[in-house]
């Protein structure tokens, strides 16, 4: 029998439910035990080897400091795999995008925030090192995990759905919420965990990301149709995917010369600034 | 075939009978609309209901099933050898009560498209072991519909049985010898009077003014318009509008495409052949090896599909393409409608032909 593959996980700027997920899977799955060998889970051991091929990254990058260790990781493994939103797309951290990273600080962290803390804008990984695959979602689904994983030891190219979430809410039978008058970001957002929010009753927010022919401009026009407003709109596209619709540029689908999308907002430029995201006119 | 009365009382008795031997199936109330589920009691038959999200195509062709299942080894010569074991999930003695007219004409290209040519011997397994059911539709079940244009206000020759209801009783027709074989013994019904007919011919002549028209051409007039519109603009229009999402084919019940995928257990030795329900509204249906995609614009998918409905279907099938049942302008979220694109095909035709009004 070959060697099994050595693998590892590594997390950066993350809540690790993606880890726990993992930990889960390999309990309901014990027989992927058997095909490979962790050399590296903070999350569920305490030992640690260097010597790995693959390679599971959670977390986004926020931190300047964090790209060397993902560089180092990147040279040693010959796969890397990006595990959940965080990882994929920035995430529930990319949110902060949307303001001026000094001003997220000072409000994070308080007045010396700026000068005890460092941060940048959170990126997905890929945007520093090259990935190969990415298990989309927050967090990632058991099962879809499990595949992937056969398919790689398999030698095979595991495939995820390039479709919008609306093809396995309608193979589920579920009622529209988009149809009810509930907001639902299904008709942009790939598929893959077999429309579990919708299912539940909850909008779909994307943590999936975007499906590759999102028609963001009718998306806003159902959710306008719900009365939301533009900031609300703009607060629904972000809540994960923040970091790529920056990355749009002008062609970001959302409001011009909007406000900052938080519901939180004061008065106080210095708390709460406005949003640096709203699509600039020219450039 | 004959024509029985079945009064209303002995519902609950028959479908408790039929339940001993078979699984029922019917539409159901669900928190926010109907849908078709197994039933344990007449109680839970929601026979009025208007329509369901999913056409009962789905105990035909489930959304998701499993081909075979095969096991790779080594013989003892030491060639590699695969062991297949067809699997055949959810084939079930069944009874699909309270079918809509419209979803009987789906069911009647069902037949047609997984029977004739090529044989698919898992459509044939669940089919031949399911009773259809029919029950007439007395007023329309939505704005949505518009199966009068359609021509599927009447029932097609693929029901076992097919219920009307008139007063008090249900008149029951038998479209087949085991669907009255069924009926008789499993509950105590009594051939229809003459009476019984007149009242049952008076009722289905009294539903149609009911049911209006929807579409400003005929039947015949579409495979025709769709040939003459195929460079027409409005396809650019309706493919910026559509979100490419699937919805309109995954609640068809004339759409069959499905996809086939092939998984691998953990131990790698052992796996199956599953399909999957697939739309041509996927940026990926049509995306062959190479990366090249013969229909890559949303506009030329949308075409294909008002084209497959509109003329395809019935040429090569001979049967209607769409059963006007409304399902996928209620489950588009950008208004893309059969009648509203065939009207608008037909009106953008008049302005053409007609100079006075031409721009
Ligand atoms: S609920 Fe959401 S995912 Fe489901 S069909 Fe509607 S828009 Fe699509
Ligand atoms: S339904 Fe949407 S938000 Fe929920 S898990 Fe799926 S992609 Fe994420
Ligand atoms: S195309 Fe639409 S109206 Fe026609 S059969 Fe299909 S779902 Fe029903
Ligand atoms: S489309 Fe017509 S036949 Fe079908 S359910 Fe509605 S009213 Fe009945
Ligand atoms: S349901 Fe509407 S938006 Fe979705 S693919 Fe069909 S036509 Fe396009």
């Amino acid at each position: 029998m070959p060697p099994k593959p050595k693998i590892a996980f590594f997390d950066f700027t993350s809540c690790e439910g993606c880890q726990l997920t993992v930990v889960d899977a390999l309990q309901t799955h014990l027989g992927l035990l058997d095909l490979v060998e962790i050399v590296q889970f903070r999350e569920a051991m305490s030992e640690r080897g260097e010597d790995y091929q693959i390679a599971f990254i959670e977390g986004s990058c926020t931190r300047e400091s964090d790209e060397a260790r993902l560089r180092a990781i990147r040279a040693q493994a010959a796969v890397v795999i990006a595990l959940g939103a965080c990882a994929h797309l920035g995430g529930v951290n990319s949110m902060k995008n949307r303001w001026p990273i000094e001003n997220v600080q000072t409000y994070v962290y308080g007045k010396h925030g700026r000068e005890r803390y460092e941060s940048y804008p959170a990126r997905p990984i890929s945007a520093v090192i090259e990935v190969d695959y990415a298990i989309p979602g927050c967090p990632i689904d058991r099962l879809e995990f499990i595949r992937f994983v056969q398919k790689l030891l398999q030698g095979r190219k595991p495939k995820l759905p390039d479709y919008p979430l609306c093809v396995e809410c309608k193979l589920a039978e579920n009622a529209c919420l988009n149809k009810l008058g509930q907001p639902c970001l299904g008709p942009v957002t790939l598929a893959g965990c077999d429309a579990v929010c919708p299912s539940y009753g909850d909008g779909c927010e994307a943590c999936r990301g975007f499906a590759p022919e999102a028609n963001f401009a009718h998306m806003r026009e159902i959710l306008q149709g719900h009365g939301l407003s533009e900031v609300e709109i703009d607060a629904q596209f972000t809540m994960f995917n923040a970091y790529q619709l920056k990355a749009m540029g002008a062609n970001a689908p959302l409001s011009t010369g909007a406000g900052n999308g938080s519901r939180r907002r004061t008065a106080d430029a210095e708390k709460l600034p406005s949003s640096t995201f709203a699509a600039p006119k020219e450039t | 075939m004959s024509l029985y009365i079945l009064p209303k009382e002995r519902l609950p008795g028959f479908v408790d009978n039929l339940r001993a031997g078979f699984r029922v199936v019917g539409p159901v109330r669900t928190e926010t609309g109907f849908a078709f589920d197994t039933i344990h009691s007449a109680d839970e038959l929601a026979l009025d209901y208007p329509t369901t999200i999913l056409p009962p195509k789905k105990y035909l062709l489930p959304q998701r099933e499993t081909l075979f299942t095969f096991h790779t080894g080594t013989s003892e010569q030491g060639a590699r050898q695969i062991d297949v074991q067809p699997a055949f999930e959810d084939v079930q003695p069944t009874v699909i009560l309270g079918v809509h007219t419209c979803d009987m004409h789906g069911i009647m290209l069902y037949d047609k498209v997984f029977t004739e040519g090529y044989r698919d011997e898992h459509y044939i397994a669940r089919r031949e072991q399911t009773y259809i059911v029919g029950i007439e539709c007395l007023r329309p079940c939505d704005e949505a519909s518009f199966c009068k244009d359609m021509g599927t206000l009447t029932a097609p020759p693929v029901y076992d049985l097919h219920m009307t209801a008139v007063d008090g009783m249900y008149l029951i027709d038998t479209g087949t010898e085991k669907g009255e074989r069924l009926l008789l013994s499993n509950v105590e019904v009594h051939l229809a009077t003459t009476e019984d007919i007149r009242r049952l011919s008076q009722t289905l002549s009294a539903k149609w003014p009911h049911f209006r028209h929807r579409l400003k051409m005929t039947k015949d007039q579409i495979p025709s318009l769709m040939t003459i519109n195929y460079g027409s603009n409005i396809w650019d229009t309706l493919g910026e509008r559509c979100l490419a999402c699937g919805s309109c084919t995954n609640v068809c019940p004339t759409c069959f495409c499905f996809d086939v995928q092939d998984e691998m257990d953990l131990n790698m030795s052992e796996g199956q052949r599953s399909r999957i329900w697939d739309s041509c509204q996927l940026h990926e249906f049509a995306l062959v090896a190479g990366g090249h995609n013969f229909r890559g614009s949303k506009a030329s998918r949308v075409r294909h599909r008002m084209m497959r409905k509109g003329k395809y279907i019935q040429q090569v099938h001979s049967l209607t393409g769409c059963t006007g049942c409304g399902r996928c302008q209620r489950a588009c979220l950008v208004d893309i409608t059969i009648p509203g694109t065939l009207n608008a095909l037909y009106d953008e035709m008049q302005i053409d032909l007609n100079p006075a009004t031409g721009a």
